[in-house]
């Protein structure tokens, strides 16, 4: 100890209380942050090409995808390779919904939801328990029967097989048409406030008490059980969380691509998601997104070059080796340390 | 407060305990437990907090038996322990992680367990960058939050001098007595536990050797047979 007990300095009540931003501050940052996304939904529809804006509608889908799997990532310490199995199936539920079940656009997408969130409650409830490696393959395993199980003979017809299905729907959803979710600069304005809406929910639950207990969790579950804590049910939920996540983008892109197809829930689209995770930084909510816009992009151009596969795995390289923290937690930590040099100059 | 029924906990062939009765010491009472390594000090008390599953034998906790109960269910019934390795969040600093503990223990009156372990100066360094010795302060804070009714402690002077661990144990004394807490802690430190516990159990090869003031155990010749030697 550092000395007598009678030389100790009092504590203030409230000493737990963490220093907050000034409020000046905050509205500042809620104004800039309100600015640049109004900006970013409307400028690019004047600016940008169809293709371009295709490009981007498509990135930023990744990104979404890529969000849900930086926070469980980042938040609890496992990574799931089975995404694609949620981002896919919903769509092929919501089609199906449809289709078969003559329900309306709406009540598809509440089955749907509804089904990822039975079935990620039912797939965490018995692998969250495991050991991160063993986590991940069985997402790995769970997403592999799943992209099988709609080419079965059996259920070939309701998923059509390999074919996949086709995906409209008439009248209106949330106010807009099947027409406004396929058109490429029409569809940037939705999946950009999209993004928007799970990065920002993301963003919330990470700085809530919630998100505190899962990173206390990640960093030793045993000091959490002797302080009281449950450390099943909070990691069981935020695995619900980015499966709703992986869901709502899945329809997203179904209602942007019309259609629906074995290749959506495949291991490729659960691994470029990985890897837009780590190319854009899972420590935050814009890393994943901004992650899937640079992949994206980068694909295109490197397919225009015609050596995709090679180029992308050396870009992926590079950029894990130089951005360790992904490209915006690099950006992150040069800005923080630019602060705290002006900080300790005025001091 | 605590009574400990013939417990046995094995680890494969290993009998570390060996049918252990034991009655804990009520509160304000500072419960001593020593032995040469291997005795099953640090096996009694991951038994009573939970940590490993007793073979065979009972546990009984304010009356209750809880020897199925999982540790944070006998946390939240205040029971606490520390660590013999410094078991803390090391990448939340102090201040974070002994708010979301005294907020899942609706401990409101955290500021006395700072004060007692002198935790002022350190509350935004992060846990990984403190010195070893603030650490073990945090990793006791971290028990002595929601005002515990046991609190139980391995080898609070691991790593510390024999200076800093005899005031350490002056502190949780001073602090078990002001709050009626009942506390028993293992420890190398023979010195520190004769002049700080009431009461002071010896285990010897996972088995009960002696129980009693200390100066009963320091002329106890089986004590000074199987322990003490020429310490005694």
């Amino acid at each position: 100890m550092n000395g007598e007990a009678a030389a100790r300095v009092p504590v203030q009540r409230d000493a737990l209380r963490a220093p907050t931003a000034r409020a000046g501050w905050r509205i500042g940052a809620g104004a800039a942050a309100l600015l640049a996304f109004g900006v970013g939904a409307v400028a690019p529809q004047y600016v940008a090409s169809d293709f371009i804006l295709k490009l981007a509608d498509g990135g930023l889908l990744l990104g979404i995808l890529a969000l849900a799997i930086a926070f469980l990532m980042s938040q609890t310490g496992l990574v799931t390779i089975g995404a694609a199995s949620v981002y896919g199936g919903v769509g092929y539920f919501f089609a199906i919904g449809m289709t078969e079940w003559d329900l309306s656009p709406l009540a598809a997408i509440a089955v749907s939801m509804v089904v990822v969130i039975l079935y990620a409650a039912a797939l965490g409830a018995l692998i969250i328990r495991t050991t991160p490696l063993a986590f991940m393959m069985l997402t790995l395993a769970a997403g592999e029967m799943i992209s099988h199980a709609v080419l079965l003979e059996g259920l070939r017809d309701y998923t059509s097989g390999a074919d996949g299905l086709v995906v409209s729907f008439q009248g209106t959803l949330f106010g807009l048409e099947s027409g406004d979710f396929t058109n490429a600069a029409r569809f940037w304005a939705i999946v950009w406030t999209a993004a928007w809406v799970a990065g920002l929910a993301a963003w919330g639950v990470r700085r809530s008490r919630f998100g505190a207990v899962l990173r206390a969790t990640r960093q030793n579950e045993e000091r959490m059980r002797f302080s009281g804590f449950d450390t099943y049910a909070p990691r069981l939920a935020a695995f619900v969380f980015v499966n709703v996540i992986a869901g709502a983008c899945g329809l997203l892109h179904v209602l942007n691509s019309g259609f629906v197809s074995p290749e959506s829930l495949g291991l490729g689209v659960s691994t470029n998601a990985l890897v837009a995770a780590l190319i854009g930084g899972t420590a935050t909510s814009a890393g994943p997104l901004v992650g899937g816009l640079i992949f994206a992009f980068a694909q295109d151009e490197f397919g225009a070059r015609g050596f995709t596969q090679l180029l992308t795995g050396i870009a992926i390289v590079l950029f894990i080796v130089v951005f360790p923290g992904g490209v915006v937690g690099a950006l992150d930590a040069f800005v923080r340390g630019m602060f705290r040099k002006r900080q300790q100059e005025s001091d | 407060m605590l009574e400990i029924e013939k417990l046995s906990v094995s680890y494969g062939t290993v009998q570390a305990l060996q049918e252990v009765d034991l009655k804990i010491a009520g509160a304000g009472v500072l419960h001593g437990v020593i032995g040469p390594n291997g005795a099953g000090k640090s096996t009694l008390l991951d038994a009573v907090s939970g940590r490993r599953r007793p073979t065979a034998g009972a546990i009984r906790y304010r009356g209750e038996n809880i020897t199925r109960r999982s540790v944070a269910w006998r946390r939240r019934r205040g029971m606490a322990r520390s660590f013999q390795r410094t078991n803390i969040f090391q990448d939340l600093t102090v201040r974070e992680q002994l708010a979301l503990v005294a907020w899942r223990l609706r401990d409101d009156r955290v500021e006395d367990v700072i004060e007692v372990m002198d935790l002022g100066d350190y509350l935004d360094e992060k846990a990984g960058r403190i010195a070893y010795g603030v650490q073990r302060r945090v990793d006791v804070a971290l028990a002595l939050i929601g005002r515990p009714q046991l609190l139980l402690m391995d080898e609070p002077g691991a790593g510390l001098s024999a200076e800093e661990t005899l005031r350490l144990f002056e502190h949780v004394r001073e602090l078990i007595r002001e709050r009626g807490i009942a506390a028993v802690v293992v420890e190398h430190d023979v010195d520190a536990v004769f002049a700080c516990c009431g009461v002071v159990t010896v285990l010897d090869l996972g088995r009960h050797l002696a129980t009693g003031a200390p100066a009963e155990i320091r002329a106890d010749k089986r004590v000074i047979t199987a322990y003490l030697g020429s310490a005694a």
